[in-house]
């Protein structure tokens, strides 16, 4: 199944949760959710939200670069059940 | 209070003043919206004992009602803060949307971080009128710097990676920067010292004496011996700095006394203790020196020296404006370090205090040294508050903090 690609570059939060949020919802069970965020504190962030939320997993997490040479934070999720 | 509603955001600096004004409980408290690790690491304190809440703003977005009611009532205004000042200004109309008083930090922990107030220390009888000292305390960071000013001219000692500050604040008392001395390469926080020398052709001074010299591109005096400088001699006033080789928390350590009263002693004293020796990974070595400094070079100094280090681990070690100062007699009866006799007990309690050091100050004294740039990571690699004193570290591990 293709993985779902949210946009959250140059996002500040809580926008990059915020719209996670909303984009879980709209999840199939069993897809990724690929969230790509500039701000390095939505690494810490997203691994807190994973923790206290129950619907959902952080299954990874990666730095990348654009072709600027941008440092990108993605976030994979999927639901949980 | 009568604009107090339409309040929405308080400054670093409206946060520094509250902490430092006398509070009654149920006026206001801290909500901090952080994520877990960052709200464990660092937090806003002060002086005030001001009640500290914690949920991450997260919890706000996942479910609004149950995280509003999980905020304790009858606290007062609530202040609320997070790393950068956006999730927090989110949380803050959340609450006043529901009817609940709140205020947003603007910039959050980094503009707290990177707050500094001047603080003049007073001087002796003596002493007042020939020169000035103030000291700049970073309280976020906990990091103190110094500017001495006589006779038109400047020293600055320790200057943080904010030159203008500096250069406005000494302008602004009518004298010019003719030194920027650093008391060790830093490791806790990025050093503003060779640009500030920079940008006012003033002699800049630091010892690194543990393998390579800094690279500033720049010409670096020198710093063996007992140097002395002085200032202000063109309007008849002067005032003399010695520099003391003081190694052990680095190798290159220097405590500046100044009018042979006031020690600017760097991380090798503290208010409540000593200097780490561990931060380079030779905690052997450098305690091994620390002792000597202290039993051959500190020990030839009065008890009424007044002690001015170059950070602060908790309020206890200020006063009731926030400066940080210790008579020198106080500190080696009250400081366990000062009573051991034997060198080989010092390096024992010093080893057995060893802990991690952070892992990003290996990359912070790279940049201080001029080896790497930071660019615009500075202010992230900044984050946190400094972990140089050994003493007071101890101290609060025994007493269970953080």
């Amino acid at each position: 199944m293709e993985e779902k690609v949210l946009d959250a570059r140059g996002l500040k939060c809580p926008m990059p949760i915020v719209k996670s949020k909303k984009a879980l919802q709209e999840l199939l069970a069993g897809q990724v959710l690929k969230v790509i965020a500039t701000d390095p504190g939505s690494v810490l962030d997203f691994q807190g939200w994973a923790k206290t939320n129950p619907s959902f997993q952080l299954v990874g997490q990666r730095n990348e670069k654009d072709e600027t040479g941008r440092d990108l934070y993605v976030h994979l999720l999927a639901r949980n059940g | 209070m009568a604009n107090s509603q339409s309040k929405t955001e308080i400054t670093v600096q409206e946060l520094y003043e509250r902490l430092y004004r006398p509070t009654e409980p149920g006026q206001w408290f801290l909500l901090d919206v952080r994520n877990e690790d960052e709200a464990k690491g660092w937090r806003v304190e002060g002086p005030a004992a001001v009640p500290y809440f914690h949920l991450p703003y997260f919890a706000f977005i996942d479910d609004p009602e149950a995280a509003l009611a999980t905020v304790p009532p009858g606290l007062g205004e609530a202040v609320v803060v997070c790393a950068k000042g956006s999730s927090s200004e989110f949380v803050a109309e959340l609450l006043r949307d529901a009817g609940r008083p709140a205020v947003n930090v603007a910039g959050g922990m980094i503009a707290w971080g990177d707050f500094h107030v001047p603080l003049q220390v007073p001087l002796n009888p003596a002493q007042q009128g020939r020169y000035e000292l103030w000291q700049f305390n970073r309280f976020g960071k906990g990091c103190l710097s110094y500017a001495v000013i006589a006779g038109g001219e400047a020293i600055v000692v320790d200057p943080s990676r904010f030159p203008a500050l500096y250069e406005d604040f000494v302008k602004a008392r009518g004298a010019r920067i003719v030194e920027v001395l650093e008391t060790h390469v830093h490791a806790d926080h990025l050093s503003g010292g060779a640009q500030l020398a920079r940008r006012n052709q003033a002699r800049y001074r630091v010892l690194n004496a543990h393998g390579a010299e800094p690279v500033l591109g720049m010409e670096i005096a020198p710093l063996d011996g007992d140097v002395e400088i002085r200032l202000g001699g063109a309007k008849g006033v002067t005032l003399s700095a010695r520099a003391l080789r003081t190694p052990g928390h680095t190798p290159g350590s220097t405590s500046y006394l100044v009018d042979d009263h006031y020690l600017l002693s760097g991380d090798t004293l503290f208010v409540q203790g000593v200097g780490r020796p561990d931060l380079g990974g030779h905690a052997e070595e450098w305690s091994r020196e620390l002792f000597h400094s202290l039993k051959h070079v500190v020990a030839g100094l009065g008890d009424e020296v007044q002690v001015l280090p170059a950070h602060f681990g908790s309020y206890e070690e200020a006063d009731r404006q926030g400066l940080v100062r210790g008579r020198l007699g106080t500190l080696r009866s009250n400081s366990p370090e000062f009573a051991i006799t034997d060198p080989e007990e010092f390096v024992r309690t010093m080893k057995a205090g060893v802990k991690e050091a952070p892992a990003i100050y290996g990359e912070i004294i790279k940049a201080n040294l001029g080896l790497i740039d930071p660019g615009d990571k500075a202010g992230e690699w900044e984050l946190g508050k400094n972990e140089c004193a050994a003493t007071a570290a101890k101290r609060r591990a025994a007493q269970g903090r953080a």
